[in-house]
């Protein structure tokens, strides 16, 4: 029974581990200094997802703007610093890191993902730990519904992009012009992926399509780990619609490959986030030819006089072009520094107040927010005075962009398996 | 012959939790936050230390048991907002009802059989969650609207008197002759069998224990970060943490378990400058402790040997 | 037509995890190992052989080599780094060195994957398919790369075949599966033996995992669902029949393709793993298996 023995003998040594954590985390706590004094820089907290191809130029992008800041002297002579943590694309640990900006970095304000789930789990701890938070490119409606629910508590969190409602709409308005009026399509299926941020965007498609003159014959919800698309594309093409409307983020190189695989003869239209980064065309090898795609932004697209110096700094510095949240975190920098300014001061409540009043320019168009009594404030505001949205299409490995008229660079056009107008 | 008895490890593990307790007052935030985290992640390798350590089951499911109770608790709050207190109780239940439901068909196969059942077990309940979503919140996480408290301190000694508790119960059952008999039975359920010992009802009985204790650690996880996502409690990452955090603390040690949690959570802390290659070179660490001192950081602590 | 469709396309899939299946259940029959590090291996060669067309610009035929060529560096870095250290480690005990491999092959597999994800981002890679453009089967619009894709998993598997039955070498590995002690008593080493058949096992993933990245694509987070998958055909046929993997590959395959066409592809594993659960319940060695 010798066998039961060994346990016995290392109870001695129990402490040591747990000693040393204590050692290591005083030595912690006093290596960080505590900063007072007003010349110390503002920090900026960014909390995004570094792994994937739309995270990763979100704390590039807030760099950029940082440094440009910085070098024409900060804000009150503070200069900027980005504090930036991986979440690893997981809420748990979003909310981590967002304690540790709050609580040990002390940051002034965060920036934080594109995953509209993680951003709805750290509304809650911007509220709790009195801490302004800005989402570079969460689409969820739900998170200004929760400030309109709860202002008092919820008005520290800021939405920097499109609601998807939003989208939705400036999808149709698109499709109005491009697809209805003149390629005089009338029928569509909606395929979306299964998703917090999709559950508005489809509710508002199947609203405003049939306005515009696309009759929607049904609507599929995919699940976000699909591996294989031939059923659904079977399904949606023995439906015989003229264009495929899509909602989808988190799904978007397999999706593509396979329609260009199987020669899926529907075009794709719609919203396609990984499609707006500019590395697409080699992720897909090509397959993404001839696919459309709503954005804020396009590489080549003057949207405003700021956003192809933009585009050009940000290529020269990291080699290649930002992602669509890239556009709106490079925006949330300057604004957040341009609230600070006007506030004078980085107190939360005072921050939020100057935040509301947000008039600014950016790379994307005038950011503006909607009022605390609107249904979903502190939402941007949409339209041909503020931002209208583009929609842009994969050509010969070049996006192209197509709508508003005014800024299109291009002709729509399709590769040779897609038969528009063939399905009636 | 034990050098050391059963209570007099307790009481030593008492102290060292004592001093623990007063940490709050000399550390920041931040670092209790991480010490929250190991703490319930001690009490999920425990869990996982009592069923494959004692009981010779490679159980590659923890996350089934943990999740069960953390979305059953999340879920509940979400839909209904009871007090926290239910939904901590309801998750407990959960997990022990997961755990037998994973028990019956998982205790008539063996080796790596097993390993998969419970394998089978977390890919199930992660399918579950994502088909679910409108439920449980999908791929990325369910946001529950109450927390236990917002404040470090009050977080952290729930947390390290909840894992003081456990790995109290834990440890002394281990050492006690229900102990024994489930050591015997995983290293000869024939001849354990042939001694009288009903080896089902022992191992059923410690399927629930480590359910009971890994669904309500996993609720109270939920209650302290104030969401609940696949990718922190249900993954097979989460898993295989787990079972690295026990196997690195020392098999078949209960106590042990404790020790690799809070060297894994500080590691990866610590290699956190490294940026997005930490997890990479924590994993590659854990593998060279696994590879050079299977014992563990117990065994290599006291220069225990497996006597073979 | 729907009936076709689901021949068709189960017909591909099928053929894919049988291939990579096939490895899987040689290793555990011949030297008892369970590699959970299955999927990263199959993951790694599809990376490298996107990264060669990607950032390399090389061909599809050079960038599949040069994916079969990681598949087969990588399994014989695992044998040689992970599981033979653990098989002949002194620390532990026999009864326990199972758990050990599973524990440490598991972990090399996350390592991979966290590699990958580091150099790569975790979004899904596709491999340059070798052959474009679709046939018509029975009215079936069916791409030809599946075609291609099923084609290559059967003569691949038929050349196992005759390597195992008609070649000295082969023969060496069928016996040491049947019987390990035997074998040595022949005079054979085997530890040449081992070598060998974690050779084999590369280049079939090293094959299985290219196709795949032709057909489908996968992302670093596809690495679990692989092992799993590759565990659960091998378990369902068995565990070390090469036989009832491949017929478990089909049953999955098709299980998994029927679900998707009829019920809905957000349910695709769930009926396989509920298969898997009740055959282990019932009759825990498998379709085929012998021990």
């Amino acid at each position: 029974m010798n066998k039961f023995k060994k346990r016995a003998t290392c109870s001695p040594m129990l402490a040591v581990l747990p000693a040393n954590a204590v050692f290591l985390a005083l030595a912690l706590a006093l290596a960080t200094p505590t900063y007072a004094q007003t010349k110390d820089p503002i920090k900026i907290g960014v909390i995004a997802e570094a792994q994937a191809v739309a995270g990763s130029s979100i704390p590039l992008a807030a760099q950029l703007a940082a440094d440009e800041i910085n070098a024409a002297g900060g804000v009150n002579g503070r200069k900027i610093e980005i504090v930036s943590y991986d979440n690893h694309s997981s809420a748990a640990e979003s909310v981590r890191a967002f304690q540790r900006a709050a609580n040990e970095d002390h940051v002034n304000a965060v920036i934080a993902s594109y995953i509209s789930e993680v951003v709805l789990a750290l509304e809650p701890w911007a509220g709790r730990l009195k801490t302004v938070m800005i989402t570079p490119g969460a689409a969820s409606d739900v998170i200004t519904q929760n400030i309109a629910k709860d202002y008092k508590h919820n008005k520290y969190t800021f939405h920097g992009y499109l609601t998807s409602t939003s989208i939705a709409d400036s999808v149709c308005d698109s499709a109005k012009d491009l697809l209805v009026k003149d390629l005089k399509m009338k029928t569509a299926v909606v395929m979306s992926e299964d998703a917090a941020w999709t559950t508005p965007l489809d509710a508002e498609y199947l609203k405003c399509l049939p306005k515009i003159g696309l009759k929607v014959i049904d609507h599929i919800r995919v699940s976000p780990d699909t591996t294989d698309f031939t059923p659904i594309f079977n399904k949606i093409e023995g439906e015989k619609p003229d264009v495929i409307i899509t909602g989808i983020s988190h799904v978007g190189v397999q999706p593509t490959v396979q329609a260009k695989s199987q020669e899926v003869p529907i075009p794709m239209y719609g919203v396609s986030s990984q499609a707006s980064n500019s590395s697409f065309w080699q992720d897909t090898n090509g397959a993404v030819d001839g696919v459309l795609y709503q954005a804020v932004s396009g590489p080549d697209v003057a949207v405003t006089p700021k956003t192809l110096p933009f585009v050009a700094a940000f290529k020269k510095r990291f080699g290649n072009f930002p992602s669509y949240c890239g556009y709106t975190a490079y925006d949330e920098v300057y604004y957040i520094a341009d609230a600070i300014k006007r506030a004078g001061s980085t107190d939360p409540d005072k921050l939020v107040d100057a935040l509301e009043k947000t008039d600014y320019v950016g790379t994307i168009g005038r950011v503006q927010f909607q009022g605390k009594d609107t249904p979903y404030p502190h939402a941007l505001k949409i339209g041909a005075s503020t931002i209208t949205g583009l929609m842009l299409q994969w050509q010969n490995g070049k996006q192209v962009n197509l709508w508003p008229a005014k800024v299109a660079n291009g002709k729509l056009k399709f590769p040779k398996f897609i038969k528009v107008g063939s399905a009636n | 012959m034990r050098s050391f008895s059963t209570a007099r490890v307790l009481l030593f593990a008492l102290g060292v939790i004592v001093l623990a307790s007063f940490l709050p007052l000399g550390v920041s935030g931040y670092i209790l936050g991480l010490l929250t985290i190991a703490y319930y992640f001690g009490v999920f390798a425990m869990s996982w230390d009592l069923l494959f350590g004692f009981a010779g089951e490679v159980n590659f499911g923890p996350t089934f048991l943990i999740g069960t109770g953390a979305y059953a608790a999340g879920i509940l709050d979400n839909l209904y907002q009871l007090p926290i207190w239910i939904c901590l109780v309801a998750g407990a239940l959960a997990a022990v009802i997961g755990g037998v439901v994973l028990a019956l068909p998982a205790l008539r196969v063996r080796g790596p059989y097993f390993g998969l059942t419970t394998l089978v077990a977390v890919l199930m309940l992660q399918n579950f969650i994502v088909v679910a979503a409108g439920l449980t919140g999908g791929e990325i996480g369910l946001v529950v609207p109450d927390v236990i408290s917002v404040s470090d301190t009050t977080n952290y000694e729930i947390a390290l008197w909840f894992m003081a508790i456990s790995g109290a119960i834990l440890f002394s059952l281990s050492r006690s002759p229900v102990g024994l008999i489930l050591q015997a039975s995983g290293q000869d359920a024939v001849q354990a069998g042939a001694l009288g010992f009903n080896v089902t009802k022992h191992k059923l009985a410690a399927f629930i224990i480590s359910a009971f204790f890994s669904g309500l650690a996993g609720a109270l996880m939920v209650f302290y970060l104030g969401t609940a996502s696949v990718g922190t409690l249900v993954d097979i990452t989460v898993g295989v943490q787990i079972i690295i955090a026990a196997v690195l603390g020392g098999r078949r040690t209960i106590l042990g378990a404790v020790l690799g949690a809070i060297f894994l959570i500080a590691m990866s802390e610590a290699l956190r400058p490294l940026g997005d290659l930490s997890n990479f070179v924590v994993f590659a660490i854990a593998l060279i402790v696994v590879l050079l001192f299977p014992n563990g950081l117990l065994g290599l602590l006291t220069g225990t040997k497996e006597n073979i | 037509m729907l009936f076709w469709q689901i021949l068709i396309d189960g017909f591909a899939i099928s053929s894919l995890y049988a291939l990579g299946a096939t490895g899987f259940a040689l290793i555990f029959g011949v030297s008892g190992v369970l590699n959970l590090s299955h999927g990263a291996l199959m993951v790694a060669a599809v990376v490298a052989a996107w990264a060669a067309g990607a950032h390399l610009h090389a061909g599809p035929y050079a960038g599949a080599a040069l994916g079969v060529a990681i598949g087969f560096s990588t399994s014989l870095l695992t044998y040689f780094v992970i599981v033979r250290p653990l098989q002949h480690s002194r620390k532990i005990r026999e009864e326990e060195k199972e758990i050990f491999i599973l524990t440490a092959t598991l972990l090399w597999g996350i390592m991979i994957q966290e590699l990958i994800a580091y150099l790569y981002t975790n979004n899904a890679k596709t491999v340059a398919p070798i052959v474009e453009g679709v046939v018509w089967i029975v009215g079936v619009r069916t791409p030809s790369n599946e075609i291609f894709t099923a084609v290559v998993c059967w003569l691949v598997i038929g050349l196992l075949w005759l390597l195992v039955n008609r070649t000295r070498a082969g023969k060496a590995v069928l016996a040491a599966s049947m019987n390990p002690r035997g074998v040595t008593l022949l005079g054979i080493e085997l530890s040449q033996v081992y070598i060998a058949v974690w050779a084999i096992y590369g280049v079939l993933v090293g094959i299985a995992g290219v196709l795949l990245g032709m057909f489908l694509g996968v992302s670093s987070y596809s690495v679990g669902p692989l092992t799993a998958s590759a565990f659960a055909i091998v378990v369902l046929g068995g565990l070390g029949s090469v036989s009832g993997a491949l017929i478990a590959a089909y049953v999955v395959g098709y299980l998994e393709t029927m679900t998707a066409y009829l019920i809905s592809p957000a349910y695709r594993t769930i009926p396989a793993l509920l298969l898997v659960v009740a055959v282990m319940y019932v009759r825990p060695r498998g379709l085929l298996g012998r021990r």
